[in-house]
């Protein structure tokens, strides 16, 4: 149910437990500001005109079909912040109001500032990004959408977000509404291929479906792409590419976190049935294995060996990114490729695939110092 | 229940403040695409419509009841003057299920060609295969087929039809996003969607088309003189299928379509024996590769069930040697196509000696030893053509050695504790080798 919510002014001084006699004199809602900044509050600055008279003046604030935070109002004078004060602030009982005390030095027609917090009004970022047929680039388009579910309709609004410029849109209760605010041509992007040992099934014969090699578009937050003006906010982004032929169609879609400036925005988009990583286990055993004087094994090493045959069906090149995890305190006796410790468990080896081609990853190392 | 498709009407305001709106209705579609997925309840639709626009603000009004379409998806973008065309917003009024409006701007007037683009559930397609063996099993015709099936509640008359082979990544169900009762749901704490019976579960409605359908299929077969051509092209890391001309498939009909038929391709009739796997059965593989050698290797193969039939030699009766589903097929990569268990190829492994071996002692416990076993393992063939087996053995341990003797053919470890035999056999005839396993336990270990 749609409801208004209005300011009255109370004539009478003195709150008693008397009924309330409201005097009702329907100060218009001015210019309005929308704050969207904050992505868990929505922040709602209205501008209303007060008739006060000199002396005390009370001023019943109420709302109905609303969730608004009682705490979070606000009560800014604009014209004459010298001449008239804000004294207290009481909440009648049962109801979804509050009565301002106003000092005022002079009768005047006063423009006041409120602001609360309005529950059930946001809005969602989502992404649309066209990449071309070579996967190179794409075409970015950011949209905001708003959503007013809040009970209150908007004529009209001037809509701030953390970022870009405001715009004037009205938005009634339960209506949603799609903007464009963000679009970015030729957005370079890093494809790449990701197996984690530790997350897929190392030997894909013995899976009844196909495994799949995650794929994924990196876009950079900075200048060089476009970009970097402000951080990109989390939401649903969806990817298509260029067929060639005058259509498109879909990659995959994926919700990336917010991506501060600088930092790379990361869309998994589906993935590699075109690339295939079978990876065994050669050799497991203990070595150096220390004994107490009962001759219970107390300490030992062990003597492993992995190895992963890495083949890409494709006619393109490939650069997939292999991750191997290899618990505790470990040291490696040969491997066949190079690779960058992300933390002191995980390895990641960055392997340039070429086109039809196979590689054959060997690991070999040691765990130490294991108590069984 | 009557269906309703979708419709545009287009509102052209004269004058943001006048009240005068016109309603002009919008011809249908001009032309349709649909993208069709299978690893994923999702079709790409694209179609082209001719607008009449006027200078100034236009509304334009999209109505999709009844459809399974993604709001949140919708997109429209002018064909021809872009840059004088400005699309403000995309509106979903309130209390209005189903529809969405966009506000455009325009610095021209006169008609402008739009594409305007959804995702759709209820539409899918698959892979299927029919495999014909020659008599000596020794080739096999391949015939592949598509079936696409529209349950979309929506008639797709004379679309460009697509299909999608790969795996993508969606995070919803097109279905669920369809049915929502807000295109982007609602910050409100979850409400009951109302939901909607799916439009393919209404009978009365197919049944209404049936008749018509079964007037324009026997058409299409008069003047249809050869069977469609399936295009296909890698794009990113799936694989597009184009559908020779257009197709109607009204909701609730699926055709299916030939994709390619080869003839020729070499196979081999691979055994494979592995206790642990498959039992004491030995398991029937068809394998042949995706590449040039076996008349293939143009495209990946994508996954589907597969039945073979054996072609038996006389006035080409058939016969049916079973079904097998197998999964996308990369170019250059080999096939295995499992056939089920068989009774005429047997991997018959024996224990032949048991004996432990080299003990340790502490404070007079055991503290090492060595077990050895002798295994003879038979193979026959009692089939009429030439087979390979591939016998695997766990061994349970990493701490082993091996030693073979006789007709064992290609040895070699597969990984830690797994060994594999290879062995080929002529039709109707056996082999037999020996291994003797010694495993280490306990300090004997450590070598």
């Amino acid at each position: 149910m749609k409801t208004k919510w209005t300011i009255i002014l109370l004539a009478g001084l003195a709150i008693t437990a008397q009924a309330r006699i409201k005097m009702v004199a329907l100060p218009e809602r001015g210019h309005t500001d929308i704050r969207l900044d904050n992505p868990s509050a929505t922040l709602i600055e209205e501008e209303r005109v007060l008739t006060l008279q000199q002396g005390l003046n009370q001023v019943d604030f109420s709302w109905k079909g609303v969730s608004i935070d009682s705490d979070s109002i606000r009560l800014t004078v604009l014209g004459h912040p010298d001449d008239v004060t804000l004294l207290n602030v009481s909440y009648p009982p049962n109801e979804a109001a509050l009565v301002w005390e106003i000092n005022s030095k002079a009768a005047v027609e006063e423009k006041v500032r409120i602001s609360y917090l309005l529950s059930n009004i946001d809005r969602l970022i989502t992404y649309k990004m066209v990449a071309d047929k070579e996967e190179t680039k794409v075409d970015l388009k950011s949209f905001l959408v708003l959503r007013n579910f809040s009970g209150e309709d908007f004529a009209n609004a001037r809509v701030l977000l953390d970022y870009g410029e405001a715009f004037e849109r009205g938005i009634q209760h339960e209506e949603t509404k799609q903007l464009l605010f963000l679009k970015a041509g030729a957005v370079p992007i890093e494809k790449t291929w990701t197996f984690d040992a530790a997350v897929k099934p190392w030997d894909p014969e013995k899976v009844s479906g196909n495994v799949g090699i995650p794929v994924s578009y990196k876009i950079k937050n900075a200048q060089e792409s476009g970009l970097g003006k402000f951080a990109l906010n989390g939401g649903k982004a969806r990817v298509f590419q260029d067929d060639g032929s005058g259509s498109t169609i879909m990659l995959g879609e994926d919700r990336p976190a917010l991506v501060p400036i600088g930092e790379k925005m990361e869309v998994y988009i589906g993935d590699s049935r075109d690339i295939t990583v079978t990876q065994k286990k050669m050799t497991d055993t203990r070595i150096n294995i220390r004994r107490n004087n009962k001759n219970q094994i107390v300490l030992y090493d062990t003597d492993e060996l992995i190895t992963a045959k890495i083949e890409n069906f494709k006619d393109k090149p490939a650069k997939l990114t292999l991750i191997q995890h290899i618990p505790g305190q470990w040291d490696m006796e040969k491997c066949n490729m190079e690779y960058k410790l992300e933390d002191a468990s995980t390895l990641k080896f960055e392997i340039e695939l070429p086109p039809n081609g196979k590689k054959d990853f060997e690991m070999h190392y040691h765990r130490r110092n294991i108590r069984p | 229940m009557k269906r309703m498709g979708m419709m545009m009407i287009a509102v052209a305001l004269c004058g943001a403040a006048q009240a005068k709106v016109d309603l002009v209705t919008v011809p249908t579609r001009a032309t349709v695409q649909l993208t069709i997925y299978n690893s994923a309840d999702m079709t790409l639709v694209r179609e082209s419509r001719a607008l009449t626009l006027k200078e100034g603000d236009n509304k334009l009004q999209f109505s999709w009841a009844n459809t399974l379409i993604d709001p949140t998806s919708l997109e429209m973008l002018p064909k021809l003057n872009a840059d004088k065309i400005d699309i403000q917003d995309l509106v979903y009024p309130p209390r209005v299920k189903n529809l969405g409006l966009w506000n455009v701007n325009s610095r021209i007037s006169g008609k402008s060609p739009v594409e305007i683009s959804y995702l759709t559930s209820g539409l899918s397609w698959r892979a299927f295969y029919m495999g014909t063996l020659t008599p000596d099993e020794k080739k096999l015709r391949l015939e592949g087929y598509v079936r696409v099936t529209n349950n979309s509640g929506e008639d797709y008359e004379n679309a460009q039809t697509r299909l999608i082979v790969g795996q993508v990544h969606i995070l919803d169900q097109i279905a669920q996003l369809a049915q929502r009762e807000h295109p982007y749901g609602s910050p409100v704490s979850i409400r009951m969607a109302n939901l909607e019976a799916a439009p393919a579960n209404r009978p009365e409605l197919m049944k209404a088309k049936r008749a018509m359908v079964a007037g324009a299929v026997a058409m299409d077969m008069a003047y249809e003189a050869a069977p469609k051509e399936i295009k296909k092209e890698g794009l990113s890391e799936y694989f597009l299928y184009t559908i020779e001309g257009t197709e109607t498939i009204p909701t609730g009909w699926s055709k299916r379509l030939p994709s390619f038929d080869t003839d020729g391709i070499p196979v081999v009739n691979l055994y494979k024996f592995e206790e642990e796997r498959y039992g004491q059965q030995v398991r029937r593989f068809l394998s042949f590769k995706n590449d040039e050698n076996h008349e293939l290797g143009d495209t990946p193969i994508p996954g589907g069930s597969m039945k073979v039939y054996r072609s038996t030699g006389e006035d080409s009766h058939l016969s049916y040697e079973g079904r097998s589903s197998f999964k996308y097929i990369p170019v250059d990569e080999k096939v295995e196509l499992d056939l089920g268990s068989v009774q005429n190829v047997i991997v018959e492994p024996k224990l032949m000696k048991f004996a432990t071996d080299k003990y340790k002692f502490n404070r007079g416990n055991i503290s090492g030893w060595n077990e050895i076993r002798d295994f003879k393992v038979e193979v026959r063939n009692t089939r009429a053509v030439p087979v390979k087996i591939e016998i695997k053995r766990n061994l349970g341990t990493a701490y082993w050695d091996l030693d073979k003797s006789g007709d064992h053919g290609t040895f070699e470890k597969d990984d830690a504790d797994t060994v594999k035999f290879t062995v080929e056999l002529q039709p109707e005839s056996k082999k037999e080798f020996t291994y003797q396993l010694t495993t280490y336990h306990g300090e004997n270990q450590e070598r």
